[in-house]
């Protein structure tokens, strides 16, 4: 048997049942390879369920800086015999297994090609530690400690983790330093240390931050200027409010009064919680909701009234996958088309497409602006994997001269000198008119929003001219709206070639690894990733300019390449769907092979091929 | 109506009752616009008179619509002293009537005080002629040119009645040192606006002292301005804001570059070697004593010397009835005044009446005609043997105006424009052309502008107890918080308990029958602007908009 | 035509203390049906602000939609005003109060948008004490979807086709008192002696202040066999007492005998006064009052007037330690950590 082995190039997988308190031991054990120089990105696969199902956790350690998800699994910690059976199948041909050989392994699970790694983990538990509930968790400290060893990571790193994390609760540092021996000592007796597949300290990482999406958004939140948020929790969006919320403890209460500069409010559903949203920035406050797709679909009605009241509203969507309740904790990109045009009648909204947490931040912020500035929902267009997730990111960048774009808001002294104010006057001509707050002045610019038609001056009006007139401003604000918004990144200087690759958010990470592997394969394919809709004149050039575009994304109706179809009008035939909706985040392997094995791909081959 | 350009119905509405629209159009003293319920809610009153006019200006043939004179005579003569509004208004009333009119008049035309007194530039002649025909031409036998020197003869011509609408002729002097030997230069106003109208004076010097703030004075000094006068004063003896003549005819005075000096009494003529000079005035000011009586005391200034080649005296008028024999069984009073009965016009001799400023002392012409309608009622009625003070009551008709929602057959809505200016013939021609009419009138846009600004009177909203469900909309809707629904009471108590302030104690407090809640519908009437929104409000229509229709009461 | 109101208004009307005329709380003419008893609701809410002294710009109305969620248009036009979606009136209301503590709030609704659609954020708004007026304009029926029952319409009340309700309508002041309101009340629209002082105690009341108000509706509900008609409300009426509401600033004269009223002080320093209430029951005790509306319910009667109130309501910001600035006057100085605590923040995720 031919034992897999490299050196920081590998995945690992752990299998661990819910609620046993795995996740912080599987995250100390991520870090420390994070720590130690070596790009990873760890994956979370778990389920709807607070206790007792099957759970995963997944590290991909990639020298090259590939964070996107690889297929296959080179070392298995298998902790959970419910899913046994299935762990020992996704081992990849001679990696390794490694169990807990407290009670020994059925016959059933062994297999030629996969070294097995016994590690007695419970019973060093239960000899170490009295309390049935510390046995568990140190138990999975153990085979963190049996890692240390078998994969050649520096203990010291390891030990360190601790030290942070308990730097408030200094009792917990030397039993968990224990079962950290404890495990490293067993392995180091029982097998050759490292294994052939292992770390080595490499000081790659630079300045990068390893965070979860989400937390990046909350903290978006607090810099971009939110006072009023308001969710109901939902997986996978829920840590985004929770991020705010403790970091707004942190940072936004007066040490003096301990009075609070924000309000969150647990809703009582979704509905509220956007209509809370929307009273707030009515009322000239910054605030923002956090859902995911079910609560779209609950929200359309209001956010239908935002875009054509014109009131800002920033939402944040972790996309899960659906239809319906679907599999919520798995990711998807799938609320695309239910985003760009929620609600019933004529409406569309501004989308961003964040691909790392430090984007997820910054457009966080953005999203505020922009809200402000277009005076209409702004939905920032995350996903499971973005937000639940932690990525390499780089850090987070606040430029301390930045000021807030609080958009066209006349105050009391404009007011004072404004002759005939009217809400709905298109006065700059860009489709932006100009708002007031209530409160602000005693005689002037008072006037009443309302979700029916209404004319210049905010009159109820059922006129199907000055109704037309409103909705066509709206398209004008739209193409406004194009210029302002974050522009698509591409990744060469002029075409490459006749064929291009689309993609947008969390596919990134596999589709620049599959950019390379074709690159590899022969194939220089142009690649662009867009980051907002509405789609500005450098995404409309893209598409035109290429004779075929592949459209990379993560649902099966290839929703994106709908919407560049209608919003572009481009040709069906040109746009090539390369899907995935298993609800596992993308790999690369699959973005290659389905580019690949595509039909298209031999018509354009020719130009393709490397000239050099 | 005008607004509706019904100019020709609404001229002869106006005529049915104040005789001369034309004339009053231009030159009345609007008595009615105070009562105007505009001016209640805002600073002005609809142009009630200048509106008459518009009427008058744009109307069609009217005279077919006036009643003729019948053919067939009554039988009864009757004989009209003076040819003034007064008497025209009672030849008017009686001639349909069939009775053979006699009018006797100093003049060779009729009009009276409308043709001596007010200027051309004002009042032009052929409208004066227009509608003084009108009445003439019902078989009125006139005697022009016939000044009446006893009223015994006119008596013993057997007339049936008699009316004597001779006016205030006679016109106060001033008897100031250098009067008399001034003479030749001081002028009586009365006297010197006829001699102009007839053209017996067409000049005067180039400073001229008017002395008097009523509506004569103006008349005089702005006729001076126009034959000759350069620098006119008007002088008046007290303070600016006594002044008797109507706040628009000092204003178009001022405009003609005349200006009014107050508080300043003349004391003396000056004349040297037989030619007026000028006027001393004293300068005084107003004190007021405990009774609250004005008294004029000298400030101790200096007096003031004013040039004048001509001074006019128009500081009022008398009656004066030397012609009328004492022994005749008319009772005369204080001020040459006849003892009269106040309703009747009936003198203490039986078969003579009076009326304009004979009657009660010098008013204005739309007080005389209502004075000739009352008067010729009661020689009616002596004429028939009934009883002089018999009145029927006016006409009067409520009928409802509602056509749908929103909707009234009278014009609800209520316009916010302010009271529209009548625009003028350019000063420079006027003022060198004496006959030159210096008000051009509303144009017919400008008359429909002001005309709604009426706030319809005609219109009366009507209350039914029983149809109430007490919802309260008219009382939460009317713009004015005219209507309260409250326990009933009093009218002194209601008038404490209302939705606003009702203090005009005149207007009767319209107070419904008690409902349901033992409350009452209290409506105060005062600024009531008809806009029909309690109407409009009403569910059940309990209120209701009506049409009120109202004729008032004449010989018949 | 009348569906504009002149601008004339009574000259001799007097000012209050701010020197406003009631007219500058007037808003647009209703385009409701004539007699509609949310007309007199606004004109209620007119008064009231007017009596209360309140810049019409420091209100902000808000409101769902229905006949009721109209109203709002037809009061206070310098005040700014949301007609949202249908039902989500309490959750916009939040957001907005959120926003800016400094305003007052008045929230209109109707017995649809409550009741039904909207119960959910009712309660809720209710359970937050948010810090705002709750005006139910209730009359029992869908006006604007031509009179279809609510969810208010009374066991046993007629429709105007004649067929009677079968279903138990919702007690609006009950449910209200179970979850929590720190003010209830209930009144009628056809009594503004009673309503106006209600109105003006719930703008004083710090924290949800609810009143359910019944409002005829002239064209579907007015009829014999109506529950909710002018003439059925007006027989079966009971009130808890006569009300008074003396503001913080005014003095106050009338003194009572033991047992004959009874004096509530908000935390503003103003007063309610309650003459002539009815014995054995505490406004401010919830059990006592839950009790005698029952009881009155149980004789067939509607109780109205100042049903329940807490003198210690803690409202939603005091609930949430809120800065005491309106969070939408704060900016980047108050809000922005800046790049360091961002730096210390990265550190914390190496």
């Amino acid at each position: 048997m031919q034992k897999l082995s490299a050196v920081n190039d590998f995945v690992i997988r752990f299998a661990n049942v819910n609620g046993s308190g795995s996740s912080s031991a599987n995250e100390i054990f991520a870090k420390a390879i994070f720590r130690m120089g070596i790009p990873m990105s760890p994956k979370n696969v778990f389920p709807s369920n607070i206790q007792g199902l099957p759970t995963w956790y997944e590290v991909r350690v990639s020298e090259k800086g590939y964070m996107g998800r690889r297929e296959g699994v080179d070392i298995m910690v298998s902790l959970n015999p419910q899913s046994m059976t299935r762990d020992v199948e996704d081992v990849a041909p001679g990696g390794y297994f490694v169990y807990d050989n407290s009670k020994p392994l059925l016959k059933e699970f062994i297999r030629e090609d996969v070294t097995y790694i016994g590690i007695p983990m419970i019973q060093m538990s239960i000899a170490n530690y009295t309390n049935p509930r510390q046995q568990q968790l140190f138990k999975n400290i153990i085979y963190v400690g049996a890692l240390v060893e078998l994969l050649g990571i520096e203990m010291a790193v390891m030990k360190g983790i601790i030290a942070d994390q308990f730097a408030k609760k200094p009792k917990l540092i030397p039993p968990n330093d224990l079962a950290l021996d404890l495990g490293a000592n067993y392995v180091k007796e029982h097998y050759t240390c490292p294994l052939p597949l292992h770390v080595k300290r490499l000081d790659a990482n630079g300045d990068s931050i390893l965070m979860d999406g989400n937390t990046a958004t909350g903290i978006g939140g607090i810099y971009g200027g939110a006072t009023v948020v308001s969710w109901y929790p939902i997986t996978p969006s829920t840590s985004v409010v929770n991020a705010f919320e403790s970091y707004a403890h942190k940072l936004r209460v007066d040490p003096e009064t301990g009075k609070r500069n924000f309000a969150v409010v647990q809703s009582e559903d979704e509905l509220a919680a956007i209509g809370i949203v929307v009273g707030a920035t009515w009322n000239g406050a910054r605030a923002f909701t956090a859902t995911s797709g079910p609560g779209i679909s609950l929200m359309s009605e209001f956010l239908g009234l935002a875009y054509f009241a014109e009131l800002p509203v920033t939402l944040v969507n972790v996309q899960r996958a659906g239809p319906s309740t679907g599999m919520p904790t798995r990711t998807q990109q799938a609320d695309i088309l239910a985003s760009a045009y929620a609600s019933h009648g004529d409406t569309r909204h501004i989308l961003l497409f964040p691909s790392t947490p430090e984007e997820c931040f910054q457009f966080a912020a953005k999203a505020l602006d922009l809200a402000d500035r277009f005076q209409t929902p702004v939905i920032i267009m995350s996903d499971l994997d973005l937000g639940m997730n932690k990525h390499m990111s780089p850090p987070l960048k606040w430029d301390e001269t930045r000021k807030y774009d609080l958009g066209k808001v006349l105050d009391a002294e404009a007011l004072e000198n404004t002759e005939e104010y009217g809400r709905y006057l298109d006065v700059d001509e860009d489709g932006i008119c100009y708002r007031t707050l209530p409160g602000a002045h005693p005689t002037k610019g008072a006037f009443f929003t309302r979700g029916t038609a209404r004319d210049e001056m905010a009159r109820y009006t059922e006129d199907g001219a000055a109704y037309k007139r409103i909705v066509d401003r709206l398209m004008k604000k739209w193409e406004t709206a194009k210029q302002r918004v974050p522009g698509p990144e591409l990744y060469q200087s002029g075409n490459q070639s006749s064929a291009g690759v689309i993609f947008f958010g969390t596919t990134t990470y596999s589709a620049m690894e599959a950019s390379d592997m074709l690159k590899a394969d022969g194939f220089d394919l142009d690649m662009m990733r867009i980051a907002a809709f509405p789609f500005n004149d450098e995404v409309e050039k893209f598409v035109e300019s290429h004779d075929y575009v592949f459209v990379v994304e993560q649902n099966r109706d290839a929703q994106f390449r709908s919407l560049l179809i209608n919003e572009l009008d481009v040709a069906p035939s040109k746009l090539i769907p390369v899907l995935n909706y298993d609800g596992m985040p993308i790999t690369a392997d699959h973005i290659r092979n389905e580019i690949e094995n595509s039909p298209i791909l031999s018509l354009v081959n020719g130009k393709t091929q490397k000239t050099s | 109506m005008i607004a509706a350009e019904r100019y020709t119905e609404a001229y002869m509405i106006n005529w049915e009752s104040n005789v001369f629209p034309g004339i009053l159009g231009r030159t009345c003293d609007r008595p009615c616009e105070p009562a105007c319920r505009r001016g209640r809610v805002e600073e002005e009153p609809v142009a009630i008179c200048r509106l008459k006019r518009v009427a008058a200006d744009n109307k069609g043939e009217v005279k077919s619509l006036m009643p003729d004179a019948p053919a067939e005579k009554n039988g009864k003569k009757v004989a009209l002293i003076g040819g003034g509004p007064a008497s025209l208004t009672v030849a008017r009333d009686l001639a349909p009537l069939g009775y053979e009119i006699h009018l006797y008049d100093e003049w060779h035309k009729g009009g009276g005080m409308m043709r001596t007194q007010i200027p051309a530039f004002r009042l032009p002649e052929e409208v004066l002629d227009e509608e003084v025909n009108y009445i003439l031409d019902m078989g009125i036998h006139t005697h022009f040119n016939t000044y009446v020197d006893s009223l015994k003869e006119i008596i013993d011509k057997g007339y049936d009645a008699i009316f004597i609408g001779t006016g205030a002729p006679r016109g106060r002097d001033l008897n100031l040192p250098g009067r008399e030997e001034a003479d030749a230069n001081v002028h009586i106003g009365i006297e010197f606006l006829a001699n102009v109208a007839f053209e017996h004076v067409d000049k005067i010097g180039e400073k001229v002292i008017v002395l008097g703030g009523g509506n004569t004075a103006m008349d005089c000094c702005r006729t001076s301005r126009r034959i000759g006068g350069k620098e006119v004063n008007v002088v008046v003896r007290s303070a600016f804001e006594t002044m008797k003549a109507s706040p628009w005819e000092i204003e178009d005075a001022q405009r003609e570059d005349i200006p009014i000096l107050n508080n300043m009494p003349p004391k003396e003529f000056v004349v040297e070697n037989g030619k007026l000079k000028g006027v001393k005035f004293g300068k005084v000011k107003a004190e007021y004593d405990e009774t609250g009586r004005r008294k004029l005391v000298p400030t101790g200034e200096p007096d003031v010397f004013i040039e004048a080649d001509d001074v006019i005296i128009a500081i009022g008028q008398d009656n004066y009835c030397p012609w009328i024999e004492r022994d005749l069984g008319i009772e005369f009073g204080d001020w040459d005044l006849p003892i009269l009965d106040k309703e009747t016009f009936q003198s203490t001799l039986p078969s003579v009446f009076f009326g304009g400023d004979s009657a009660f002392g010098p008013e204005n012409v739309i007080t005389a005609v209502a004075h000739g309608h009352q008067a010729a009622i009661s020689m009616h009625h002596y004429c028939e043997g009934k009883d002089v003070k018999e009145r029927l009551a006016p006409m009067t008709n409520l009928v409802s105006q509602k056509m749908g929602i929103h909707e009234w057959t009278y014009d609800s809505f209520i316009a916010d424009d302010l009271r529209y200016k009548v625009p003028h013939e350019d000063k420079a021609i006027s003022l060198k052309e004496r006959k030159v009419e210096v008000e051009l009138g509303f144009s017919e846009s400008t008359g429909f502008k002001e005309a709604q600004r009426c706030l319809n009177c005609d219109v009366q909203t009507v209350f039914t107890t029983d149809s109430c469900i007490e919802c309260d909309a008219c009382m939460d809707i009317c713009p004015t918080s005219c209507i309260t629904f409250t326990n009933n009471g009093e009218e002194e108590d209601l008038r404490t308990r209302l939705s606003a302030p009702a203090e005009n104690l005149t207007q009767d407090l319209y107070v419904s029958e008690v409902l349901p809640t033992k409350r009452v519908m209290v409506k105060d009437e005062d600024v009531c602007l008809h806009c029909g929104l309690c109407a409009e409000k009403c569910p059940t229509t309990a209120w209701d908009m009506q049409k009120f229709l109202y004729n008032v009461t004449k010989a018949h | 035509m009348t569906y504009l109101k002149p601008t004339f208004r009574h000259p001799k009307m007097p000012k209050n203390k701010i020197g406003f005329a009631k007219a500058d709380y007037e808003g647009a003419v209703s385009t409701l049906c004539a007699g509609c008893g949310h007309d007199s609701i606004s004109a209620a809410i007119v008064q009231s602000c007017y009596e209360m002294s309140i810049e019409p710009h420091r209100l902000a109305k808000v409101s769902g939609i229905g006949c009721s969620s109209k109203a709002p248009t037809y009061f206070l036009s310098n005040s700014h005003g949301f007609n949202s979606v249908h039902g989500r009136m309490p959750s916009v209301m939040t957001g907005a109060n959120l926003a800016n503590r400094d305003l007052i709030y008045l929230g209109v609704s109707g017995d649809g948008d409550t009741a039904s659609i909207g119960i959910g954020q009712f309660v809720h708004a209710i359970r937050r004490n948010l810090n705002m007026v709750y005006i139910v304009m209730n009359n029992g029926c869908y006006g604007l979807t031509k009179g279809q029952d609510s969810a208010t319409a009374d066991y046993g009340s007629k429709s105007k086709s004649g067929t009677e309700n079968v279903f138990q309508g919702i007690d609006l002041t009950a449910m209200a008192m179970e979850q929590g309101a720190t003010f209830v009340a209930r009144s009628f629209s056809g009594d503004k002696t009673q309503l106006v002082p209600l109105i003006k105690a719930a703008m004083s009341h710090p924290g949800f202040a609810f009143i359910d108000i019944v409002s005829p509706c002239v064209t579907f509900n007015n009829h014999v066999g109506s529950t909710k008609s002018y003439s059925f409300t007006r027989d079966h009426i009971e009130a808890t007492s006569a009300i008074d509401f003396v503001p913080k600033r005014d003095e106050i004269t009338v003194d009572y005998q033991e047992g004959d009223g009874v004096r509530v002080k908000l935390h503003d320093g103003s007063t309610i006064e309650l003459e002539k209430l009815s014995s054995d029951w505490d406004p401010t005790d919830r059990q006592s009052s839950i009790k005698q509306l029952h009881a009155v319910k149980a004789s067939g009667q509607l109780l109205t007037g100042l049903l329940y109130i807490d003198p210690e309501s803690q409202e939603f910001h005091e609930l949430q330690q809120t800065t005491e600035r309106p969070l939408n006057e704060l900016r980047e100085e108050d809000l922005c950590p800046g790049s360091d605590a961002l730096e210390k923040i990265n550190q914390s995720f190496r």
